[in-house]
């Protein structure tokens, strides 16, 4: 097991109102049990204070974009070490 | 006239100097070869324009055009575009912009307007179905942007200055409530005419060819927009903004004058702190459905917020992570009138010259609190600001340091950094108006940011430049947000990036390019109804033109090569499609040998996908897109451009 920070960017942290979470687990596929138990505490917390909240999506490998200390990361068996940083983002556009 | 459906059939010709106003020739023949917006003000310049001829002479027409879809209710067609010979290039630039004064010129009953000569004195020309007025702009001239909207607020459809304009700042622009026709100086242009205002009413519409289809269309495009996850969800909920720390992930954020892709305090100047700490609210063009636009609080004011061009190059690319003060900066250049971009890489290379202690401008990498009297000196042509007002590649021409002046054909690059997306990279090179992204063709939306398509391979990035150009080119033609041909792209493969069926999809992706641009090719075999695009089933309903995917890459290979000749006649050098040598020669990342742009490879595909030699269109390539030209004044251009200076 390995100390990660996790990061979210873009739609994900604006829909999840994650910015950053500190995880212990051993693959990059793990990230997204935890991630998502935390997402789904912090949604039934602000639901009290904003009942018309909607509920995020679960985030899921498919449909995420990962960065691991700076590096494309496809593969969801990737081991982990202690200090690293996943960045999770979903792909975008502009001009 | 016209017996068109969607057009208003009547191009207005303003003459300054005489104040006299009439009609220009425009017949049907014209709108079906060019469509509309950018590619019809090239076709007019293309045929306008001598060798001799310079931004600020009399002579220099602004053609401000509008769309077949302009008007006609179809979402995000409130564009228009502004076409002349830029200041900051000497070459042909065209400017598009979101804000209302196209709708109000179509109401007028006008589908462009010309305007030439030179006002004595400053002018505000006002615009109606049956007059030009001729008002003396003596009071509106030395105001603000703001200021001056503000005292033409009775006025529905505005174009105005600001002092840059006025002072004849090289990349100065032009404002329409808050939106920006921001590139290539427009504004100067419009200084160097004493021409501080543009107004326009009327209450015509166009006639629509088939309403009921287009009105059943539209619900669908709508839909279709609201869904997608670009422009229903990414852009309305970070706007443009969003990418910074996209482009951080992908190394292509332009840090320190493009010396970096890659900046540690990105955070700070995100779309996600601007959402989470400085938004107001979402705004949008006039029959925008994607909403974009951020407005923010800057002191007592709510003003429109920063793009993400602007918080990329006045954050990471001067070294400072001060959201505030890009904030700010955003408001105060929207007020003296100056393109952002342009403006903010003078900056950045005068910084850079400062440090490698070639000349100080006082400005310096990361120090920010002189920067606000730096716009006002720039804007005002005061001091050193004076040399800053001139561009990047003037300084260059002046200082030296051309390898990190960063700008094509003498335009300032967008905030998107090259050698992590080396087909964006080509893009630059080739635009015709110079360093945009847009106009580049933005590759980048495949190269990381949308899709994961290799973005250090040069292979299939040439063709897919030229299909991506010609697209993004019929779609600005259309009177069409180009955010609109983002959906061109089907959601799944932008919604699930590591699904296998996408990643297989993408590994094919750079062959599409040459199978496209084929059909653009063969006309009457490419019927492909393609309910992604819906703007080729919404010009045939809204004009009664005949329209297929082959026949907008068409209409967008016409802009594209009257363009081009264009600035072959104005000057413009054989091989002059070229990058900063920052960029093409020195490694982003020194381990890894595929981090700088390719050039030369993807161009000499390019060219020949394009039929073009040296970066200029041949004869017959020309002849076979109707584009017309007297052969001897042809080879005279070409011959100009290929000699050595």
């Amino acid at each position: 097991m390995a100390n990660v920070t996790v990061k979210l960017f873009g739609v994900l942290r604006m829909d999840t109102h994650l910015a950053k979470e500190t995880l212990n687990i051993e693959k990059v596929g793990d990230l997204f049990d935890s991630i998502n138990r935390t997402i789904d505490k912090r949604y039934q917390e602000n639901l009290a204070e904003n009942p018309a909240l909607e509920k995020p999506e679960k985030l899921a490998f498919k449909h995420v974009v990962l960065f691991v200390n700076g590096e494309r990361c496809t593969k969801k068996g990737r081991k982990l070490a202690d200090g690293d940083e996943i960045w999770v983002l979903s792909p975008a556009s502009g001009g | 006239m016209t017996s068109l459906k969607g057009y208003m059939g009547r191009v207005l010709m303003i003459d300054l100097s005489k104040r006299t106003f009439g009609e220009f020739p425009w017949t049907d023949k014209d709108r079906k070869r060019t469509l509309g917006g950018k590619i019809m003000a090239a076709d007019i310049l293309l045929h306008h324009i001598t060798p001799e001829m310079q931004a600020f002479d009399e002579d220099n027409w602004l053609v401000i055009t509008t769309g077949p879809l302009t008007g006609t209710g179809c979402p995000n067609t409130s564009r228009f575009n502004i076409s002349t010979i830029s200041p900051l290039t000497n070459i042909l630039t065209s400017s598009n912009c979101g804000g209302d004064f196209g709708l109000t010129l179509k109401r007028a009953g006008y589908d462009a307007a010309i305007i030439t000569g030179k006002s004595e004195t400053p002018v505000h020309v006002h615009i109606t179905t049956d007059n030009v007025e001729f008002l003396d702009a003596s009071e509106l001239w030395g105001t603000k942007t703001g200021e001056a909207q503000e005292k033409l607020k009775h006025y529905p459809g505005r174009l105005v200055i600001g002092p840059a304009g006025e002072n004849k700042v090289l990349y100065a622009c032009v404002f329409s409530n808050d939106r920006t026709a921001g590139r290539g100086g427009v504004g100067a242009v419009f200084g160097s005419k004493n021409l501080k205002a543009v107004t326009a009413f009327g209450t015509k519409l166009p006639e629509i060819f088939d309403e009921q289809a287009l009105r059943e269309l539209n619900v669908k495009w709508i839909k279709t927009l609201q869904n997608h996850p670009l422009t229903g969800r990414q852009l309305p909920k970070l706007g443009t903004a969003g990418l910074v720390s996209q482009m951080q992930a992908h190394s292509i954020l332009a840090t320190k004058n493009f010396s970096a892709g890659r900046y540690d305090g990105f955070e700070k100047v995100s779309g996600e702190e601007l959402a989470e700490h400085h938004l107001v609210s979402n705004a949008a063009c006039t029959t925008c459905v994607i909403r974009c636009a951020r407005m923010c609080k800057v002191g007592e004011k709510i003003v429109k917020g920063p793009e993400l061009e602007t918080l990329g190059l006045l954050g990471p690319n001067i070294l400072n992570d001060n959201i505030e003060a890009i904030l700010r900066w955003n408001y105060e250049l929207d007020e003296l009138g100056m393109d952002t971009i342009s403006c903010a890489g003078s900056v950045a290379f005068a910084m850079e010259l400062a440090e490698k202690g070639v000349h100080d401008f006082g400005v310096h990498f990361g120090q920010i609190d002189n920067l606000s009297q730096m716009f006002e000196d720039i804007a005002y042509r005061r001091g050193e600001g004076n040399l800053l007002a001139d561009g990047s590649r003037r300084m260059s021409q002046q200082f030296g340091g051309k390898e990190y002046a960063i700008h094509a054909k003498g335009m300032e690059l967008a905030a998107y950094e090259p050698r992590h997306a080396v087909g964006h990279g080509l893009g630059y090179a080739t635009a015709n108006r110079g360093g945009c992204h847009l106009n580049a063709g933005y590759l980048v939306v495949l190269e990381g940011l949308g899709l994961d398509v290799d973005s250090l391979t040069h292979h299939g990035k040439a063709a897919l430049a030229i299909m991506l150009q010609n697209l993004m080119e019929a779609v600005s033609g259309c009177g069409s947000c180009l955010f609109t041909s983002y959906a061109v792209f089907p959601g799944f493969l932008v919604d699930k990036p590591n699904w296998f069926v996408t990643k297989a999809i993408l590994a094919v992706f750079p062959y599409v390019g040459p199978i496209v641009n084929l059909l653009s090719h063969f006309t009457k075999v490419a019927q492909i109804p393609l309910p992604l695009l819906p703007h080729i089933k919404a010009v045939h309903l809204a004009t009664g033109m005949r329209t297929t995917v082959a026949s907008m890459l068409t209409w967008g290979a016409y802009g594209y090569n009257a363009e081009r000749i264009s600035n072959i006649i104005l000057g413009q050098k054989a091989d002059a499609d070229t990058l900063p040598k920052r960029l093409t020669d020195e490694l982003q990342d020194p381990n890894n040998p595929r981090t700088k742009v390719p050039l030369d490879k993807m161009r000499k595909v390019y060219y020949r996908g394009r039929g073009w030699k040296h970066g200029i269109p041949t004869y017959h390539r020309l002849k076979t897109l109707g584009i017309v030209l007297d052969k001897k004044y042809y080879d005279e251009a070409v011959a100009r451009a290929m000699r050595k200076d």
